[in-house]
């Protein structure tokens, strides 16, 4: 085997710039946040429209009491809605609150109440059976069933609580039954020992900073081990390599194939966070947050292990796979196993010490998106000896797939036209 | 000097290349022929140090081609490839850098090579608006840059144009006389004829020619005579068979019978001699007589010539 730093770095510094250079490459630099942004934006705007639409349209109630409890309750509910912005900064004025009214209509039988239904002279029937004080069983009839708002059943509820503490002299202690924790204020620990309130704005961060920096993480691996998968396979089906090989050796192309296109996917997670940075810095100063550099510096780890495994795995994948279609079919296993922890979010961000959050940052192909949820989760305490495990796992995996990778890429690179079965490439690794 | 000695590479317990040595010194054109299979690219992937032999040793400059053969070795494959979307003076310094240039020895090295493949004024467009002809003159230039004195070409000729492949030619013996050695690996026998000092021929793994070209062709040739005339051919003592063509007659000769004495016999018989020559065989015909006729692994190197002269000198 030989090295010389000099044609490493001279393959790494043209592949880091025949990839940065490529208009893919600033599209996903910049669209990638954008279309972000833009998902955030299509998903709360028509969420939040769809939650005032049921209250607009909610102007009537219709009511069949058969226990009498409900004799006293309101001829109408009103419902108050504040707007959400994601994306309002520290400064801005809070935005003033809707509200909805809905009648309330007796009526003596369920027929009658069914035919006014029927004819949209109510939303919705309630239909409170005599037996009701003691099962709490209730019926409610309504003409469409809304799969993504519960605004309808928040008038209806509201009504109800209402009405069956109407009799208490004060009125103030019926806000506080119907909404108990409104004005609450609730205080966690936080990853400098300190107590920090936890507002909707914290609590939005809470969840967001785990997300999003897990999935930078695994983007960038993702990405970088994509720019060499479609390195690989490019150049072993235009049969470049050939005459390359003349010049540097395939151990030294490897290498700089690695720090180049590495380095290509580290300038996405630079250019993202320069980007997050820039946006979200107003917010993360009113919220008095900082990310402590010991994170940042394990997130580097993480990505430099996680690169290097992903990376040699699509070098293994590019060397044996005949052409670029097959390599990516091969390949989307992988990738899909990178992001497993998304699908386990809530057991890792909610219980970051739980058997399963720490089982997926000890397998190396997930560990660096799980462990970074379970690191940037609230209130964590992930013990360092399974962060050192966790690296050390990874490590290990990394240097194993890297050898292997490099005796297919030996062997795999001059191979031509046909993808080798599994016995095959058992042979090119012994005799490699 | 290349010196490749007792080389042996097995896949799967398949000897590709069984026994091969041959040496080529500084200044020759050498070919290296044989039919599709024959082991030549695995070959070619030893002395590039691509593949590892199983067996024997390849020397270059007289040191093991290992790091030797990275600084002064080029090779032209026979499975091309160019970046599509890179400029074509980007790739060929590229390749200068990896030969150890500095980058700007490097570009300018690559832009003096695009000159003398007449691509000068291609130089900063991209490999994908070039044609195949011309993607194979800056696949040359890959080769070439960093002054190689080894260069190894496997096929160059596929996909040229006349012009450009009078161009290559001339490039390749300007490459000889600057002291270079010139490894051809093709199937245009022709070009072999024509530019070639020795060659190499190798069979089911084996070498089964090696030698001068010219003493290759005269050496496996009928023992016969070519002679023009006007003149019919009449029955002269010595000659079993008379094959006519378009105004040459090739006269197989009797093992005994010299061609002198045949020739005095005709002139004797007043034909009207224009030319005479010893027949040789066309290393086309050479190269299916060794495929078809089988000098195969049961006699390795039955055919094969004499080692070149030690001075370097072609034979």
């Amino acid at each position: 085997m030989t090295w010389s730093r000099r044609r490493i770095a001279t393959v790494a510094r043209r592949d880091f710039l025949y990839t940065v250079r490529r208009r893919a490459f600033l599209f996903t630099l910049v669209g990638t946040p954008l279309l972000y942004a833009l998902l955030m934006f299509i998903v709360i705007k028509p969420q939040q429209a769809e939650r005032a639409g049921a209250l607009r349209n909610f102007t009537a109630l219709g009511v069949v009491d058969s226990s009498g409890l409900f004799a006293r309750g309101a001829p109408d509910v009103w419902t108050d809605i504040l707007p959400e912005n994601p994306f309002a900064m520290g400064n801005a004025a809070p935005a003033a609150a809707q509200r909805f009214r809905t009648r309330v209509r007796r009526y003596p039988d369920f027929a009658s109440a069914e035919a006014a239904l029927r004819d949209s002279e109510v939303t919705q029937v309630l239909v409170v059976p005599p037996d009701y004080a003691g099962t709490g069983t209730l019926r409610r009839y309504a003409r469409t069933n809304n799969l993504f708002t519960a605004g309808d059943q928040r008038v209806v509820s509201k009504w109800i609580v209402r009405t069956l503490l109407a009799g208490l002299p004060d009125s103030s202690r019926i806000d506080r039954v119907t909404q108990p924790l409104r004005q609450e204020s609730l205080y966690a620990l936080g990853h400098d020992g300190r107590f920090e309130l936890k507002n909707e704005a914290r609590e939005m961060l809470d969840f967001l900073l785990p997300f999003a920096l897990g999935l930078l993480l695994g983007l960038s691996i993702v990405f970088g081990g994509q720019y060499l998968l479609q390195g690989v396979s490019e150049e072993k089906e235009s049969r470049i390599l050939e005459s390359m090989m003349c010049a540097v050796s395939p151990e030294e192309l490897l290498a700089g194939k690695l720090i180049g296109l590495g380095g290509a996917g580290l300038s996405l997670v630079v250019g993202w966070l320069a980007i997050a940075g820039v946006t979200a810095a107003p917010m993360l100063a009113m919220l008095h947050f900082t990310l402590p550099p010991w994170i940042v510096a394990i997130m580097l780890l993480y990505f430099l292990l996680g690169y290097v495994f992903y990376g040699s795995l699509m070098t293994g994948i590019g060397a044996i796979a005949s052409n670029m279609r097959e390599a990516q079919q091969f390949s989307v296993w992988f990738t899909f196993l990178t992001f497993i922890p998304f699908y386990m979010m809530s057991t890792l961000v909610g219980h970051p010490g739980s058997a399963l959050a720490v089982a997926l940052s000890m397998f190396p192909p997930t560990a660096p998106v799980a462990s970074m949820l379970r690191l940037v989760a609230p209130g964590a305490a992930v013990p360092a000896w399974q962060i050192a495990l966790s690296l050390l796992t990874l490590a290990a995996a990394a240097v194993g797939i890297l050898l292997v990778s490099a005796r297919l890429f030996r062997v795999g690179m001059l191979m031509y036209g046909k993808t080798p079965t599994l016995p095959e490439i058992v042979r090119w690794l012994r005799t490699s | 000097m290349l010196q490749v000695r007792d080389v042996v590479k097995r896949f799967e317990g398949r000897a590709a290349v069984d026994r091969v040595s041959f040496e080529v010194p500084h200044g020759e054109i050498f070919a290296l022929l044989g039919p599709n299979g024959a082991g030549k690219t695995t070959l070619i992937r030893m002395i590039t140090d691509i593949l590892r032999p199983d067996e024997g040793e390849i020397l270059w400059e007289g040191r093991p081609s290992r790091e030797s053969v990275r600084q002064s070795v080029a090779y032209l494959p026979e499975e091309r490839g160019l970046y599509r979307r890179a400029k074509v003076a980007d790739i060929v310094a590229f390749h200068g850098e990896l030969k150890g240039m500095t980058s700007r020895e490097a570009r300018a090295s690559a832009r003096a090579l695009l000159d003398r493949v007449e691509l000068s004024e291609w130089a900063e467009r991209q490999v994908q608006a070039l044609s195949k002809g011309m993607q194979q003159k800056v696949q040359l230039c890959t080769a070439m840059i960093g002054s190689p004195r080894l260069l190894i070409l496997d096929e160059p000729f596929s996909g040229l144009d006349p012009v450009n492949v009078r161009l290559l030619e001339s490039i390749l013996q300007d490459m000889r006389d600057a002291g270079a050695t010139v490894l051809l690996s093709t199937h245009q026998m022709n070009k072999v004829e024509e530019l070639c000092d020795r060659a190499l021929m190798m069979h089911r793994g084996h070498v089964v020619l090696y030698g001068p070209v010219a003493e290759l062709r005269r050496r496996h040739a009928d023992h016969a005579i070519v002679i023009r005339t006007p003149s019919a051919i009449p029955a002269v003592p010595g000659v079993t068979r008379v094959e006519s063509r378009n105004g040459d007659h090739t006269l197989v000769l009797d093992r005994d019978a010299t061609p002198q004495a045949v020739l005095r016999a005709l002139v004797e018989r007043g034909v009207e001699i224009e030319s005479f020559s010893r027949a040789s065989l066309s290393l086309e015909d050479l190269f299916v007589k060794v495929v078809r006729d089988g000098f195969d692994g049961a006699q390795p190197g039955a055919l094969a010539g004499p080692e070149p002269a030690s001075s370097g000198v072609p034979a």
